[in-house]
């Protein structure tokens, strides 16, 4: 018989600027806190999943934190990579190939790198990059070209898109870690300098540092501990390409079968969903991903968001510790969704508190809407 | 976007799959490749069909024709020689021939006149011996 898989531990490190650490003195912190919030020890991690921007991420983890793992996963694919590991960590637990996993990520792009992520990286010119990266189009440009198409099919607007961040902000004013915390309007939104039409500042996440780690285990071990158990209820990822010249449809993504598969799995409905745990890099993101998740219907994201119901007491509260838009984001945002998500369930979160949350859904976007993860999470299990 | 010097950390190192394209472009010429087997073509080179999966590929030479599919105006990149460039766009062009879409800088459109549904036509920039880059404009 297969084991249900809870997550029991979440912990976050410093940030949003961490000048004096790097990358995986976050990562460590973060693990630190993750054991802390559980009450198990180094030796009880038996499997770790990390990704970073280089070989063997989680193997130099390992090592830095004197652990041996018996299960690794280094699966790395964009912002998302953190959904897909959680996904195969919570199978191979089911299947008893490991009971206890620290999945865990740090960055300092703001410290190591500014605030030029999306506007100012030069790429290995190999693969589609040899005939992209010459137009002089950015990280930034790619997402714009998508969102683009959307206003133009569906007559999506830039005050819809505008009202995302505003939203997601208001969510980051009661949290008091996050790094923007002053309200902002639509007008605000739509007169921050265009970075790439129809995309303005506003409309994309911050840069930050900032780490962060989840641990899972068994129901049967997640029982003694502190928490109420959160068990992962379903997960599926998937993509659809890797440049956004190749990008099928430029106005529905991977979430439109990643999503479909882990409600089935979960044995949900969007109706279900309390709280919305979604990878903001761009405020088109979170549009088109409701629209994919069926929130909403493809078309309808534009008012479904600038209808409210984004914010905490609206019909889907979304991103409430202020998500990339206006929290943190060191580069790749996806384990900080799964630890918001858990923190709704156990009712930990504070001024920010989906009252009565049972179901969660954290959805990762990686690369140029190009990988897609889906996780639900819920106070109880699905059988 | 000036006529110096093509800056080298902007020009693809020419593999024996993407030498056709590039050469191609340094004669003028648009060359995509089309699936003998499904029919349809693809941008960029690959050893199998996109669509079909099969390995009848052939090179053509497309017609340059297409339609803006989308485009944004890029108005920050802090990476030479782009960051002169701002603002420009870059469109992501639907080629006549079925199937096929490409990324491309459109010098001459301004941000202004730049249009979904607009119909376009490739020119090409040289930037050395081997390679050269193919821009698109607004077609007469």
């Amino acid at each position: 018989m297969s084991r249900r898989v809870c997550v029991v531990g979440v912990g976050l490190s410093d940030s949003p600027r961490t000048p004096e650490m790097t990358p995986r003195m976050l990562e460590a912190q973060a693990f630190r806190r993750a054991l802390d919030d559980c009450g198990l020890e180094k030796g009880d991690i038996d499997g770790l999943a990390s990704a970073g921007y280089g070989g063997m991420h989680e193997v130099q983890l390992a090592e830095y934190l004197g652990l041996r793992p018996h299960w690794l996963d280094s699966t790395s694919c964009g912002g998302s990579s953190f959904e897909f590991q959680t996904h195969h960590a919570y199978r191979a637990i089911e299947a008893g190939d490991v009971d206890t996993v620290a999945i865990v990520y740090g960055n300092t792009q703001l410290s190591t790198s500014g605030r030029s992520l999306g506007t100012g990286q030069q790429f290995q010119l190999t693969g589609p990059w040899a005939y992209e990266f010459p137009t002089g189009i950015t990280l930034v440009g790619c997402y714009a070209l998508a969102a683009q198409r959307h206003l133009h099919d569906y007559g999506t607007t830039p005050e819809q898109l505008a009202s995302i961040a505003v939203q997601i902000r208001e969510h980051a004013g009661r949290n008091p870690d996050a790094m923007y915390r002053e309200p902002i309007t639509v007008d605000d939104v739509l007169s921050s300098k265009l970075v790439a039409d129809p995309l303005h500042k506003l409309d994309c996440c911050v840069i930050s540092d900032g780490g962060c780690a989840l641990i899972l285990t068994t129901e049967e071990r997640a029982r003694s501990l502190p928490h109420e158990p959160v068990y992962v209820r379903g997960a599926a990822g998937g993509s659809t390409h890797h440049s956004v010249q190749a990008m099928p449809d430029l106005t529905s993504t991977a979430a439109a079968f990643t999503g479909p598969k882990a409600f089935a799995e979960a044995g949900i409905t969007p109706a279900d969903v309390d709280t919305f745990q979604m990878y903001d890099s761009f405020t088109y993101t979170v549009l088109v991903c409701l629209e994919d998740l069926g929130f909403c219907a493809k078309g309808e994201g534009g008012p479904f968001a600038e209808s409210g119901a984004l914010r905490l007491g609206g019909a889907l509260p979304t991103n409430t510790d202020g998500g990339g838009l206006s929290n943190t984001h060191p580069g790749m945002r996806g384990l900080f969704l799964l630890c918001e998500a858990t923190r709704q369930l156990r009712g930990d979160a504070g001024d920010r508190q989906v009252e009565g949350a049972e179901t969660a859904v954290a959805h990762g976007s990686g690369g140029w809407l190009s990988t897609m993860g889906t996780v639900v999470l819920g106070t109880v299990p699905v059988r | 976007m000036s006529d110096t010097a093509v800056p080298r950390h902007i020009i693809p190192r020419v593999t024996p799959e993407s030498v056709e394209y590039f050469a191609g472009a340094v004669r003028g010429e648009l060359r995509i490749q089309r699936c003998t087997t499904c029919s349809k073509h693809q941008h960029y080179a690959r050893l199998l069909c996109s669509h079909c999966g099969a390995e009848t590929l052939e090179w053509v030479t497309a017609s340059g024709r297409g339609t803006v599919h989308s485009f944004t105006v890029i108005r920050q990149n802090g990476v030479p020689p782009f960051d002169e460039w701002v603002p420009f766009v870059v469109a992501l062009v639907e080629l006549e021939e079925e199937g096929a879409r490409i990324l491309a800088t459109m010098p001459s459109v301004t941000p202004e006149d730049a249009r979904i549904g607009m119909q376009v036509i490739a020119e090409f920039r040289p930037a050395t011996d081997e390679v050269a880059f193919v821009d698109f404009r607004a077609a007469p």
